[in-house]
């Protein structure tokens, strides 16, 4: 983004500004110095310092390499905090010789640091401890408050060399440029500040955004829930519509011709008994004919599990499949021998656990269910329990409303409870004549 | 951002290494430690002098001590040499030394004045020597005149070496003493037999109404002061000193002095014409005017002597001691050898007896001073005895009256004089403008001491 670089820019101009008041101030020193030299007043000079200068060709060729590694350590890009801190040390410990080399009449450097502290340590700890210690420095590196301990030459010693008017002049763009140097800190900071705001504003922007497609992905939810709710109803009518076409197609079709052969045979029985034993053995056939159509039509609508495998096997894979499907923990324990049941019984005790373990994942979000299977005086007892909602007051569904029609078909009996968990328990009476 | 972390790594600790490389060549800068790099075999150790003697005397003679010395020393330390810039006068001696320092190309041996020693030490520019004395089992301190060393020290530290000197003696005119049937007085003499001898000489030997014979001509506050005991300034020259009882005393004694003279103003040329009894002269002085034959010519109308200045009620006979110093630049890059040759000029005997031959100074080594040879020479350059008395010279050096040495004291010393000349042409109470002056002049002080 083109406005997060202005507060680099104004950096990148607070760096160059104080090349210049660094080589100003050391050129006006080193002048003066030579100045003296050249006027022949250096004793006089030498009655007013406090300490020995340093040679002038030293000064701006010092200012110089001092600044410069200032501004390389300013410029070292981490977010490691030791670093950090040393880089800080390091920086102010040049500045202050920057410092102590133009006589403390300029130490705006350190807000050259102040700047970098403030910018760079948004994620570092002790950050307002630093920016402290770095605005303490600033203050107190006061010209005023060194020269009597550390003998040090005010910068106007070395101007008086200079004649009035271009002295005052000197001060004057002297000042000029301190004042700069703060006005493009402010700047900057205002800036720094600006963009950080703007930064904030964004994100707040975002999080909004997330909020809003996260209620509409709710929404959508709630939509296919009612979606799936209602293909179960079709599959249901769908289900009763195509039940209805085979009886009638099948027992219907069957139920007609006997209806009407035996209409004959009424009409018939007196005037041709010997016809009559023909047509009841056609009707007879019919009948046996719309018994297969009903078998077939039931064997149509047993499941495909059970065809091609034993009810044990069947269920075993059922709950594999199942398992894998929707990482669901179900424990099975069966004690009873599954084998050589009627079909009509393997067929009920399979969907009664197919659609317990669909009831627990649908409606009860069980993530654990517990399946057991035992053999007790020719009843068999099914008792299935999840870890799921459950439902305290239980309404009858077309999967438990079915399931209780075929039971009862077999004399079994079909419980229920829903306050932990939910808990169903199934009976059947097994028809051992039929087996075999 | 479009730069990957390996590569603000790599730029980093290109930064930092460069950073670190730009701020060493600073700190070598700095120390000046590159000025110890040096392609050229020879050491080379430079010597600051000015070409005419300190004691304003041309005797042709300016470099022979100081080519004596560097012959010596370049014999003992072979591969070191000793180079020194000539020509230099001694006016403008102090503004050369003060350029050079401030061109940061000061020589690392140079003299330095007594006017500017307080400076120079004060800003940092001589070399402390204490350590450098300390460690040296060769250097004795005490071959050295104690006064003459302590010229050298600022604070409690020992800047400067002293090189040659010069006390201030009482120069007497015995032709009238002679005249007047007065004997020379004792090396112990008072004020009061000063003053006895001069109101006894002041006459008016003409009878023309004006009297034309005095008895002292440049006996100044500062004198009395030295001689009664007086310390004007404390050690670091805060605070002075001047209502104690010896200023007044002394104040009031060059008070009856001047009287005796109804107001006429006797000078040197009094003295020159044989018409004074007593003028104070530095050493040198004497032996500037006396090896010229016009000088012999100048003093020939009659006998003279010199003696120690007389002591006051609180004091003892001492004077003045005019010092050269001779001190180490604080940034020498030889300081080895820098001492070496410092403790050559002036501390070693067969140098400093040549200041008798080619100065017109003292040598700052008792032993040299005290030593027939040296006497030898004064008598042999003085064409007769001179009136010199070598025990005479040797005590005056030794108990010589130190100046203050601190900052600004030129100046304190300024404002003392002022304050006297006031008080003794006032007719109010001394003592009272004793107070009020001294006041004044700790406010000096203590401007001073802010600035």
């Amino acid at each position: 983004m083109e406005e997060n670089r202005v507060p680099n820019i104004i950096f990148a101009w607070m760096l160059n500004l104080n090349l210049i008041i660094i080589l100003y101030i050391a050129g006006i020193m080193a002048g003066g110095l030579l100045g003296y030299v050249h006027e022949n007043t250096a004793l006089e000079f030498m009655q007013q310092i406090s300490s020995v200068t340093m040679a002038p060709w030293k000064i701006p060729v010092m200012a110089v390499l001092l600044y410069g590694s200032l501004v390389l350590f300013l410029c070292i890009q981490t977010e490691n905090s030791a670093l950090i801190y040393t880089k800080i040390v390091v920086e102010i410990m040049i500045s202050l010789m920057i410092g102590y080399l133009l006589n403390f009449s300029y130490i705006g450097m350190i807000l050259l640091i102040l700047a970098d502290v403030i910018s760079r340590m948004t994620k570092v700890r002790w950050k307002y401890a630093a920016i402290g210690i770095v605005c303490g420095i600033f203050l107190l590196t006061d010209y005023n408050l060194f020269a009597e301990r550390y003998h040090i030459t005010p910068l106007e010693t070395y101007l008086i060399y200079y004649r009035g008017d271009v002295r005052s002049v000197m001060l004057g763009v002297k000042n000029m440029l301190y004042s700069l140097n703060i006005l493009f800190f402010i700047i900057y900071t205002i800036q720094l500040m600006r963009v950080q705001m703007s930064e904030k504003e964004r994100i707040l922007n975002l999080n909004d955004k997330l909020n809003q497609a996260n209620e509409e992905l709710q929404l959508a939810n709630s939509q296919m829930e009612e979606y799936a709710k209602e293909s179960v109803k079709n599959a249901e009518t769908q289900e009763r519509n195509r039940l209805a076409r085979e009886i009638h197609d099948t027992l219907g079709h069957s139920l007609t011709g006997i209806i009407t052969g035996l209409d004959a045979c009424i009409t018939l029985m007196d005037a041709a008994p010997e016809a009559v034993k023909e047509q009841l053995k056609v009707i007879a056939d019919v009948a046996r004919n719309g018994m297969t159509d009903v078998r077939r039509s039931v064997k149509a609508l047993r499941p495909d599990a059970l065809e091609k495998m034993e009810l044990e096997k069947a269920l075993v894979q059922m709950m594999e499949e199942t398992k894998k499907a929707s990482n669901i923990e179900i424990d099975y324990c069966c004690t009873a021998e599954l084998s050589h049941y009627n079909k009509d019984e393997e067929e009920i005790i399979y969907r009664i656990v197919q659609e317990s373990i669909t009831n627990a994942i649908r409606h009860g979000k069980a993530s654990k269910i517990l399946i057991a299977i035992s053999m007790e005086y020719n009843i068999m007892y099914i008792w299935i329990k999840d870890n799921g909602v459950g439902c305290p007051k239980i309404e009858k569904g077309f999967g438990l409303h079915h399931m209780e029609e075929r039971l009862e078909m077999l004399h079994g009996s079909l419980n229920c409870y829903g306050d932990n968990g939910f808990v169903l328990e199934a009976s059947i009476p097994i028809r051992w004549g039929e087996k075999r | 951002m479009g730069i990957s972390v390996d590569k603000v790594k790599k730029r980093n600790r290109w930064m930092i290494l460069v950073g670190a490389a730009l701020f060493m060549s600073a700190a070598v800068i700095m120390s000046g430690i590159y000025r110890k790099i040096s392609f050229n075999k020879d050491r080379v150790i430079t010597v600051g002098v000015f070409s005419d003697s300190y004691w304003e005397v041309q005797n042709g003679y300016s470099y022979q001590i100081l080519e004596d010395a560097i012959a010596l020393f370049e014999e003992e330390h072979k591969g070191v040499r000793v180079e020194y810039v000539s020509g230099i006068l001694k006016e403008n001696y102090p503004e050369w030394l003060a350029e050079q320092i401030i061109l940061g190309k000061a020589p690392d041996v140079f003299l330095v004045f007594g006017e500017n020693f307080n400076d120079l030490a004060e800003i940092g520019a001589l070399k402390d020597l204490d350590e450098l004395m300390e460690e040296d089992n060769d250097f004795d301190k005490d071959s050295f005149y104690s006064s003459a060393l302590q010229c050298g020290q600022y604070g409690e530290e020992q800047y400067a070496l002293p090189y040659e000197c010069a006390p201030k003696l009482m120069f007497v005119n015995q032709t009238i003493l002679k005249e007047e049937g007065i004997e020379l007085p004792g090396e112990d003499w008072t004020w009061e037999d000063f003053y006895e001898i001069c109101s006894r000489v002041t006459k008016d030997t003409d009878s023309d109404g004006i009297p034309d014979r005095f008895g002292t001509v440049g006996y100044t506050w500062s004198d009395a002061f030295d001689s009664n005991g007086v310390q004007l300034f404390d050690r670091k020259g805060t605070e002075c000193n001047l209502t104690a009882e010896g200023v007044r005393e002394a104040i009031l004694f060059i008070e009856k002095l001047e009287g005796l003279y109804g107001g006429y103003n006797v000078t040197g040329k009094d003295f020159d014409l044989g018409r004074v009894a007593f003028q104070p002269m530095f050493f040198s002085e004497y032996r500037a005017y006396k090896p010229y034959p016009l000088s012999i010519k100048k003093y020939s109308g009659f006998e003279w002597e010199c003696i120690p200045m007389p002591s006051g009620e609180g004091g003892d006979n001492i004077s003045e001691l005019d010092t050269l110093l001779l001190a180490m630049n604080a940034d020498t890059s030889q300081p080895g050898y820098a001492w070496e040759f410092m403790k050559l000029l002036s501390g070693d005997e067969r140098i400093q007896s040549e200041i008798f031959t080619y100065s017109e100074g003292v040598s700052v080594l008792r032993d040299v001073t005290e030593s027939d040879m040296a006497l030898q020479l004064l008598i042999d350059s003085a064409g007769d005895h001179g009136g010199l008395n070598m025990r005479v010279l040797s005590s005056a050096v030794e108990n010589a009256a130190i100046t203050p040495r601190f900052r600004y004291s030129g100046e304190a010393v300024a404002e003392v004089d002022k304050a006297v000349r006031d008080i003794m042409e006032g007719s109010s109470n001394i003592s009272m403008e004793q107070i009020i002056w001294n006041r004044e002049i700790n406010k000096f002080l203590k401007t001073r001491s802010k600035e």
